[in-house]
């Protein structure tokens, strides 16, 4: 399969942080180049790939969380509208007027409503509406028809399908950071055609929107030498500082920061320097917000570093991409990892 | 039932101090478990062997509660104090303190009570003229806690920490009626819950089982112009689906709805939008547990006055000695 519809099939699917089973099997259903494929207790998809160094092997691990943010019914009210909450850190200001599907029994359609502006008080317009007063309309006309198909708990996501921007953009929800997992993918088919001395462990990892949760267990599992985690990065878009995002259509953003080891980050620009694969440098001063610092500190520690695949208008139903981005974050990936050592792994241990 | 509870909410117990109540615990338990200890951070561990094909499952109910620590005492014998875990101030003004040695207090604010309530205008008077007959009391870095007595209103009750002692209640209770049980069974009366879940964190990493459960209070929205939570008093055991620190397993939580539908145990949906349980530090264990919570419902957290129904607590004994009994397959 080719980038673009790896994105669009993994954009498209559903998978609320704590609730990614199904998505995980399209994940699985999209990588023929894995030796062996299992899940964690926790739902971790970990796609192995063996080297072929002389054992013990350096264990690389990648990670791209599969989690998107969601809502989740807190209420059905007498009338049959349904109450909700966030998991994840969604913008309240943009669930106004989307399509939601509602995860209950079956999937149901639904809508989320609001006030006509011919009947709202001066003023009313120009604020946000609070996410306790939305609610959302499946078409139920009372609580009791309301009870039968939908239970307070049931999970709802965005109903959105990727659209095709101009050249490589493409806009829908979830790119974070399915984006990522992408690329995971796009690494294991590139090393198909090389040579590799590290095991590398591909792991979509879970519950990433609600506290790295996923990769704190998968990273204790898989007890990596060096981790690798993509996710997506602020992209470049009016009334943003230049120095805050990174270009979209320009390569991955290759971050420098604490979570980061510097002979991994020296080395990642090397490579991306040698194999002529555009990049841009991406300060990352706060550690806590990416897998990345799961893994890092995990155990007795991993040497770690991300990639950051430009996005714009995260957290909405129309994260914006450029798929070569994604492309490029596999490849040089790839290329990283095919030269990669047992010595150079042994010397990250000596900082 | 409601005796246990008035003896565990009346002990004295705030995080890190919590011995008086795991000893309390210890003596009510030990003559029905297995095998009983401690580790290092002070979790008592009741252990219930299973049959040999069953699986381990955790339970674990905090025995700390929330409660003050003396900061400085100053020249007229006044005490100035801290807070251990997430103490409401509002709560504070004209309520009274214990500590671990029967000294009471009364805190108070400075100048107007109860407008613009800061701790550090807070001050509890034991009574002391001077500085050295306060120290005869209470020493800086002493935690004291709410002093407040049991009622029992009829099918309601109420204390001073029901959030978690009203759990263990649950745990004892359950661990009496259970004989031999399909799986092995961890009751695990965890320390330092309201200070970041620290327990519940090295007794899972010890005992490392396959499954893990939090018994907890969760919060109510049935009170007047409450905020919307969709869980009520006396409507049963509530199954969590999440809360900040954990989302329930997906089939650990469908386990739970399945044994409440088959058992006829009133029980409900629990989204709760803030606030952590013990499951949270439980399931992020090594390299991951799958678990879950059951939650009493709870009006007023921690406040001096807690309040329960009776029969959400015989619901969630129900469903503990249910699922401690149920076979597990792959969870």
């Amino acid at each position: 399969m080719e980038i673009k519809q790896v994105l669009r099939t993994l954009s498209e699917a559903s998978g609320v942080s704590g609730y990614e089973h199904n998505l995980a099997a399209t994940v699985q259903a999209s990588c023929p180049w894995a030796d062996e494929i299992k899940s964690d207790k926790l739902g971790n998809l970990i796609m192995l790939k063996k080297g072929t160094g002389a054992e013990p092997r350096p264990k690389v691990m990648l990670a791209g969380h599969m989690d998107e943010i969601g809502l989740i019914i807190t209420k059905i009210e007498k009338e049959g509208f349904l109450r909700f909450s966030t998991i994840g850190g969604f913008d309240q200001r943009v669930l106004l007027a989307q399509e939601v599907v509602v995860h209950g029994k079956e999937p149901l359609i639904g809508v989320i409503g609001a006030k006509p502006p011919h009947i709202q008080a001066p003023g009313e317009q120009s604020k946000a509406v609070k996410m306790e007063d939305l609610f959302i309309d499946v078409g139920f006309d009372s609580e009791d028809e309301a009870a039968k198909a939908v239970r307070v708990g049931d999970l709802v996501t965005l109903k959105r399908d990727v659209v095709d921007l101009q050249g490589s953009f493409m806009a829908g929800k979830s790119f974070d950071d399915r984006a990522g997992v992408a690329a995971i993918l796009e690494c294991f088919k590139t090393l198909a055609g090389m040579s590799h001395t590290a095991d590398v462990y591909g792991v979509a990892t879970v519950q990433e929107e609600v506290g790295l949760r996923g990769a704190v267990t998968s990273a204790y599992g898989i007890v990596p030498d060096l981790g690798i985690a993509i996710d997506v990065g602020f992209g470049d878009s009016p009334g943003l500082p230049e120095s805050d995002t990174i270009k979209l259509g320009k390569g991955p953003g290759i971050a420098i920061g604490p979570h980061v080891h510097p002979k991994v980050h020296e080395r990642m620009i090397e490579t991306a320097k040698e194999w002529n694969i555009g990049y841009s440098l991406d300060p990352s001063p706060h550690p806590g917000g990416t897998d990345t610092y799961a893994i890092q500190v995990a155990r007795a520690g991993a040497a770690t570093i991300l990639l950051s695949i430009p996005l714009r208008y995260m957290h909405t139903p129309i994260e914006t991409i450029s798929y070569d981005d994604v492309k490029q974050t596999g490849r040089l990936m790839a290329l990283f990892i095919a030269g990669l050592d047992h010595e150079f792994v042994e010397g990250l241990t000596c900082f | 039932m409601k005796t246990v509870i008035k003896q565990l909410t009346e002990a004295f117990g705030p995080s890190g101090y919590e011995t008086e109540v795991t000893e309390l615990i210890k003596t009510m338990v030990e003559e029905h478990v297995d095998e009983i200890r401690t580790d290092v951070l002070g979790n008592l561990i009741a252990v219930k062997k299973g049959a040999e094909d069953g699986k381990t499952i955790m339970f674990a109910a905090h025995t700390d509660e929330i409660g003050l620590v003396v900061t400085h005492i100053d020249d007229k014998g006044f005490l100035r104090f801290s807070n251990v875990g997430g103490v409401g101030i509002a709560t504070l003004v004209g309520n009274r303190v214990r500590f671990a040695n029967g000294t009471v207090g009364v805190i108070y604010q400075e100048k107007d009570p109860w407008k613009e309530l800061t701790l550090d205008k807070l001050y509890i008077d034991i009574g002391a003229e001077s500085k050295e007959e306060a120290l005869e009391k209470v020493k800086v870095g002493e935690f004291g806690i709410f002093h407040r007595e049991f009622e029992d209103l009829g099918n309601r009750l109420i204390a001073k920490a029901m959030d978690d002692r009203v759990g263990c209640a649950v745990l004892i209770e359950a661990l009496k009626r259970v004989k031999n049980p399909k799986n092995t069974l961890c009751f695990v009366f965890t320390t330092q819950e309201e200070v970041g879940l620290r327990g519940a964190r090295t007794a899972a990493y010890g005992i490392e089982p396959d499954l893990g459960i939090a018994l907890d209070v969760t919060l109510t929205g049935d009170m007047p112009e409450a905020r919307r939570m969709d869980v009520s008093l006396g409507k049963g055991a509530a199954i969590k689906v999440k809360d900040s620190s954990l989302i329930a397993h997906p089939r650990v939580k469908e386990l739970l709805v399945n044994i409440a539908e088959e058992k006829q145990i009133p029980y409900q949906m629990e989204v709760l939008e803030f606030g952590g349980t013990d499951a949270g530090a439980i399931h992020l264990t090594k390299a991951g547990i799958p678990s879950g919570t059951i939650s009493i419902p709870t009006r007023y957290i921690h406040s001096p006055s807690e309040m329960v129904d009776i029969r959400d607590v015989e619901a969630c004994i129900n469903l503990v000695a249910a699922l401690a009994d149920r076979d597990l397959g792959d969870i």
